[in-house]
């Protein structure tokens, strides 16, 4: 039982001051330190507490369709002419992505602890209608917050959301993508922060929020450990996952990371160009620093002023990235590459083509970089990759980049 | 020697701290709003580095730090200018930033550099937490700069007590919830806080966030130590003379409750 032990090895980390390695920690201001200390107390009770997860399984099931299928993608599998190729079909969750996991978790949560109010950043709006659905659900007041840059690209997300009834607060300030986005959302909290919760979308953020995050998305891989051993008798030889902030991800890693077979991939968005401002590639261009309560990669400049990123994905478009990343990245346990604008709007349409299934652009690159490594590895082995969402909410952006005018 | 001893554990006298941004608009004039400050007879300044992402700030110094923002306001371009401005026309300064700017830099060189240009007592830096600020602080300590820290609100009375055991320099209490430039109500819980931890610590207790009027600062100063005006200066930094005038006020009001029977 030698797996297990190490699987629980993962299971312990962070350590009590919310560090994986040197990464992670509580870079926050004094006003939201206790709410992170009740919210770190109220999800390790909720997490061990069996009613909670009886009530969050039956949310999964009844209200997302959980669990999501294993398929085989025989298309693309012979299109990659290598290895076996499953696609875990996070697309299928009610609301169209991989984030509704946390914010049903989430949303039970601070429900629990009495809040009245939740706010969320998004970047791509899947995050955003997630939070706004399951606001509209439980009966919250909802604000979201979202670059006006990003508003723009994934306007039918900002329409969804208003008519699950939530605020949309589009923010103007610097780069007006998702790490403007955050920061507004740090705002808000600090001064709303007794009867309101932030739920942060992704694996990111201070001490709890990664741990919480990952732990509501560990759904994934859970499952598709089980499938796959129904499907093919054993486990994967590797994984193939996105990586924004890190929550698609480490939801399909987590209950692999004790399998030393298993090898296992994020993929970040090379945008353009390596040049700096024009990709959000943390692991290739980045350095150890600190942003929006978090010690990990960050892309900056000597002076430590963050820089702008691009990618055509508003999801992957954000310049630092969760810190179990960081730490499994200095390990050696996660491989990072990346994956171009061009080469993932490629992927877009093969997958679509050959599959009948549209990705979102943010999945598109782990489409990309999987039949890239489906290649590599050859036949007889087995490739699994996160499809953490579908595409319709840019089917209007590529549209407007390949020249069509669909509104 | 370092020069932050007029700093410390000093509870005579009623205390203005202006925040002011350098480089807002350019070094020329955060020289002069230096020298202003130090004819005006403040305690310390918070001298704000500009940075990309300043989560804990409102629209006031957010646009001050978008003004300020080059490459010559980095933070080791920022001493090496204090360093280029004798000591008698610049007061004492606490370096206020957050703390990416610190690591790139590196929190020796910054204490190195501190030392070298004199006159810094030490920092502020909002996102940089009592839990993860341990090795920090022992450095700055050993180096004779104070790590301010921060007491809010929301903080229980235990992390008050181990956030006071490890203080120096002075105990930034911030006055409400949110972020800078919020106007702020008085309220009668604040001034028992400021009180408690009064009692608590023999460092200044100085509050800030939100102070807008010297009348309001007047009120402030008769129970705390001191007050930190940030936004409301922040908005005359565009002009020295009026800045000055303004800052003046404060410093006449502070003046007034030092010698008030109050104390
Ligand atoms: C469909 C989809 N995939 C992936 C991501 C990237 O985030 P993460 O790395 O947290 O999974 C997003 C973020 O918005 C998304 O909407």
């Amino acid at each position: 039982m030698k797996t297990r032990k190490k699987e629980s090895e993962a299971s312990r980390m962070p350590d009590h001051s919310g560090y994986f390695g040197d990464f992670g920690g509580r870079f926050v201001s004094e006003t939201l330190m206790e709410a992170l200390y009740e919210l770190e107390k109220a999800f390790k009770k909720a997490w061990s507490d069996r009613s909670f997860q009886k009530e969050y399984q039956e949310v999964l099931t009844e209200f997302v369709g959980r669990p999501s299928p294993l398929t085989l993608a025989e298309g693309l599998t012979d299109h990659a002419g290598g290895a076996r190729i499953y696609l875990k079909r996070e697309d299928l969750n009610h609301t169209g992505a991989h984030k509704i996991n946390n914010a049903v978790g989430q949303a039970l949560l601070a429900r629990r602890m009495g809040k009245k109010r939740l706010i969320a950043e998004t970047g791509a709006g899947q995050h955003g209608v997630a939070t706004a659905t399951v606001a509209a659900k439980y009966g919250f007041d909802c604000e979201i917050f979202m670059g006006s840059e990003d508003a723009r690209r994934q306007s039918l997300n900002v329409f969804r959301m208003n008519l699950l009834g939530a605020n949309v607060k589009e923010v103007d300030g610097g780069t007006r993508t998702l790490k403007d986005a955050i920061s507004e959302a740090l705002r808000d909290w600090a001064q709303s922060v007794l009867t309101t919760h932030y739920v942060l979308g992704t694996a990111f953020g201070p001490h709890p929020f990664p741990l919480m995050v990952r732990s509501f998305q560990s759904i994934i891989g859970r499952e598709a450990r089980q499938q796959i051993m129904k499907k093919e008798g054993r486990l994967p030889d590797a994984l193939v996952a996105c990586v924004g902030g890190g929550s698609n991800s480490l939801g399909l890693f987590h209950h692999f990371v004790g399998d030393e077979s298993v090898r296992m991939y994020g993929i970040e968005a090379g945008g353009r160009s390596l040049t700096a401002g024009e990709h959000a590639a943390r692991f290739q261009g980045g350095r150890i620093g600190v942003l929006q309560g978090s010690k990990t990669f960050v892309l900056q400049n000597a002076d430590g002023q963050i820089l702008r990123t691009h990618s055509v994905s508003a999801g992957l478009d954000y310049s630092a990235v969760g810190p179990e990343l960081a730490y499994y990245f200095e390990t050696g346990r996660v491989h990072f590459d990346m994956v171009g604008d061009d080469e993932a709007l490629e992927a877009f349409d093969t997958l679509s083509r050959l599959e009948g299934i549209i990705p979102a652009l943010e999945s598109s690159h782990a489409i990309a970089y999987g039949i890239r490594l489906a290649k590599e590895m050859g036949r007889g082995k087995i490739l699994i990759i996160n499809l953490s969402g579908r595409g319709d909410k840019d089917v209007l952006e590529v549209a407007r980049l390949r020249g069509g005018v669909l509104s | 020697m370092t020069s932050r001893s007029s700093q410390k554990q000093d509870r005579s006298g009623k205390k203005i701290i202006p925040y002011l941004m350098a480089g807002d608009p350019d070094l020329s004039v955060t020289r002069s709003l230096l020298l202003e400050a130090r004819k005006a007879g403040v305690w310390a300044v918070e001298l704000g580095i500009p940075f990309s992402d300043p989560t804990a700030d409102g629209p006031v110094i957010q646009k001050a730090a978008i003004r300020a923002l080059s490459d010559e306001t980095s933070l080791l371009n920022v001493l090496s200018f204090l360093g280029t401005i004798p000591l008698s026309e610049r007061p004492p300064v606490f370096i206020m930033t957050y703390f990416n700017l610190f690591l790139a830099m590196t929190i020796d060189k910054f204490i190195d550099e501190s030392i070298r240009v004199g006159g810094v007592a030490g920092a502020v830096i909002p996102d940089l937490s009592f839990e993860d600020a341990k090795e920090v602080r022992e450095s700055f300590k050993a180096a004779g700069l104070a790590l301010v820290p921060f007491i809010s609100p929301t903080t229980s009375l235990t992390r008050i007590k181990k956030i006071l055991a490890t203080a120096d320099g002075f105990i930034y209490f911030v006055s409400l919830l949110g972020t800078t430039g919020k106007a702020l109500t008085l309220s009668s819980t604040m001034e028992e806080s400021v009180r408690d931890l009064r009692a608590r610590t023999k460092l200044p207790v100085c509050v800030g966030f939100g102070i807008q009027t010297p009348e309001m600062a007047q009120k402030i100063l008769d129970f705390a130590d001191g007050v930190i005006v940030g936004s409301r200066l922040v908005q005359e930094e565009k002009d020295p003379v009026a800045w000055g005038n303004l800052l003046r006020q404060f410093c006449e009001v502070a003046s007034v409750a030092a010698s008030s029977p109050h104390q």
